[in-house]
């Protein structure tokens, strides 16, 4: 059994969502920032099931530092939503709770992952140390550098939406 | 004509697409993207997937995607419009291809995301950088005030035991570690003033003092040093500079002894210069020139900019000792007086440090006179037998060292009390002349007491000398200090004459 999914990546810009997309996609890295502006749209199908696969259509949406600036029509028939943010750039992090609380005020129901990107640029126990540092608990802590956690990210995700 | 041109140059960047209900392409004009009859839309792209879901077909509906990214064998970026029909008609699908547009916006919006992450990761940087540098001089002067302590008790006890009786031999033993002590306690002074300067902890005061004076006084210590060294001292000092400042005659004397320390040090053979001449006078201000210069070792260009620097011996051998603070002080000193520091040098033949700074002078020097009484002046003008004095201090070693150094003068009843919470008590019941007030207690601190005690309805309360013990010398702590009442402060470690000198000043 195969289904669609729209799943759609929001978050302040330089916190790496289309490097996530494309470790998660292509399983490729590169250090190059290049500012998304629209959209891009991916496709990737995952297995969640022996017979049962989610199709992903993946939206990366190009970042904004507020939230309620997305382009409505980007957000129409959304399945799930992958907020990042980067852990070493608090300007990302700063209004996290009112971002979070916007979403599933608007999209209530709609499953959503709160990510911490680049966890690659952290000490080893810096994360343990300074789990108060976010208002919103993360989901995930992730590095598109290495991979860590991207797949689990969005197999968790696909999982979520095809129940 | 026009025709003509418009076949000639308009190139049309829109495609015109009708769909089916199930996504499958009725016609298509091609212009950007190849679609046969019976394709599925969403072979151009997964934008398209799914997207006849978002909405009821069988209404009328216009919806806009802006800058969607679309590759099929080249990438556009385009604009796209979805038009559905309530009459029946098929789904329209228009695809404007603004990528030559969007190209030019991408740059846009790439340079400035680039500036503001990079600030943002300078900033970032800037504050770990601010907090290191904080913490180490937190630390700094937690350790300095530590090694303050048990210097007071070899300071002091040093001073005890030359009053006693002791072989020649034994007399030299006491002057070595007397000297080593006066070392130890230069060099944590050094580090303490560092950190004070880095963290703009250190003001300048603005005292009367005469300058004429402070320089004879450098000319005759720094005579001896050449003298036991072997080598010339020379001042040429210009004796039309006004005789009285008003200024940090401590700090400006620091900055003199520095320079001459460093040049001393590094010279074996030859001579040290000091060359004071004035530059120009204006407002109560007068320019001087200050330069010292030696023949000594000098320094390579190539190491001339670190001279400057916290903790840079530039002479890693062994052979010269010393912290490597007494220059950056001198510049942090004069740049605080809003002076400049220079230095020229040639390895092997000598340097010569030249300090331009503006100081200040009464115009009425004449009728200037500075009230300066030592410590025996005040001695003669005790009007009682015997004083009560209160010490309020729970080191021991120190407890001690006041002990023994007020016994020996045989004009005082002295109370020891080791925890902050008894002093109070103590206060009421006793009737004390002065009151030497340690500041880091056990219990309630040495400048919270001296708020209390100011306050007490006692008489006496209000106007008892009280005298702050203390190695926390930073500003703001003496301002604190003096705001809780305090009179004065007897820096740790003191020796003898300092503490005699102050409490006979308050006794008077």
């Amino acid at each position: 059994m195969k289904t669609s999914k729209k799943i759609i990546l929001l978050g302040h810009f330089g916190v790496g969502k289309s490097s996530l997309i494309r470790q998660f996609v292509e399983n490729s890295f590169t250090t190059d920032y290049k500012v998304t502006i629209g959209v891009h749209i991916l496709k990737k199908d995952v297995n969640i099931a022996p017979d049962e696969t989610v199709s992903l259509i993946i939206w990366d949406l190009e970042g904004y530092d507020d939230i309620k600036k997305t382009r409505a029509s980007y957000l129409l028939g959304t399945h799930g939503f992958i907020y990042v943010f980067d852990v070493t750039r608090p300007a990302t992090f700063e209004n996290l709770e009112d971002d979070i609380t916007y979403l599933t005020n608007q999209y209530a129901g709609t499953p959503l992952k709160v990510v911490g990107n680049k966890i690659d640029l952290l000490p080893k126990d810096y994360l343990k140390e300074n789990a108060t540092d976010f208002s919103v608990a993360p989901d995930f802590f992730t590095s598109a550098k290495t991979g860590d956690k991207v797949d689990a990210l969005f197999t968790t995700l696909a999982k979520e939406l095809a129940k | 004509m026009l025709e003509t041109y418009k076949g000639k140059y308009f190139h049309p960047r829109t495609q015109f697409i009708t769909i089916d209900e199930t996504g499958k392409v009725i016609e298509s004009d091609n212009l950007l993207f190849p679609l046969k009859k019976g394709d599925e839309i969403s072979s151009i792209s997964p934008f398209f997937e799914g997207l006849a879901s978002y909405f009821d077909l069988q209404e009328d509906n216009d919806i806009k995607f802006t800058c969607i990214h679309l590759e099929n064998k080249k990438e556009y970026t385009c604009d796209i419009e979805f038009k559905t029909f309530a009459n029946g008609q098929p789904t329209l699908i228009i695809i404007h291809d603004f990528s030559d547009h969007y190209q030019y916006y991408q740059e846009v919006a790439q340079s400035r995301n680039e500036s503001v992450i990079n600030s943002q990761i300078l900033e970032l940087k800037n504050k770990y950088l601010k907090e290191k540098e904080d913490f180490k001089n937190t630390f700094i002067a937690n350790f300095s005030h530590e090694l303050r302590n048990p210097l007071t008790g070899v300071t002091a006890f040093c001073s005890v035991l030359q009053k006693t009786q002791m072989s020649t031999e034994q007399q030299d033993y006491v002057e070595v570690i007397k000297s080593s002590a006066d070392h130890l306690k230069n060099m944590i002074g050094d580090i303490l003033e560092m950190s004070k300067i880095e963290v703009g902890k250190l003001s300048i005061d603005e005292e009367l003092f005469d300058f004429h004076k402070l320089i004879e006084m450098l000319e005759f210590t720094y005579s001896v040093k050449a003298k036991q060294k072997d080598i010339e001292f020379e001042v040429d000092f210009d004796q039309k500079i006004p005789t009285y400042f008003e200024g940090d005659k401590t700090r400006i004397k620091q900055i003199f002894e520095n320079l001459l320390e460093n040049a001393f040090k590094f010279t074996a053979t030859g001579k040290v210069i000091l060359s004071i001449s004035e530059n120009q006078r204006r407002a109560r201000k007068v320019n001087l020139n200050i330069s010292v210069k030696d023949t000594g070792i000098g320094i390579s260009p190539k190491k001339i900019d670190l001279i400057f620097n916290s903790f840079t011996q530039l002479n890693n051998a062994q052979k010269y000792s010393g912290t490597g603070l007494g220059l950056s002080i001198v510049k942090g000193l004069v740049e605080l007086m809003d002076g400049k520091i220079t230095v020229e040098s040639e390895e092997n033949v000598g340097s010569e440090f030249k300090v331009n700074m503006n100081f200040k002078y009464p115009i009425n020097q004449e009728n200037t006179c500075l009230e300066e009484k030592s410590a025996m002046e005040h001695n003669n003008f005790l009007s009682k037998e015997k004083y009560n004095i209160l010490l309020a201090e729970d080191s021991e070693l120190a407890q001690m060292a006041v002990l023994k150094i007020l016994a020996q003068e045989g004009h005082f009843f002295l109370d020891i009390i080791s925890n902050g919470e008894d002093v109070i008590e103590s206060v009421i019941h006793n009737e004390y002349d002065l009151i030497l007030m340690d500041i880091r207690m056990p219990g309630t601190h040495g400048d919270e007491l001296t708020k209390m005690i100011r306050s007490l309805p006692v008489q006496n309360c209000k106007t008892i000398p009280i005298l702050a013990l203390t190695a926390n010398l930073y500003d703001d702590d003496k301002k604190r200090y003096k705001k809780m009442g305090m009179n004065d402060i007897i820096e740790k470690p003191f020796d003898e004459t300092t503490l005699l000198n102050k409490i006979y000043k308050y006794l008077k």
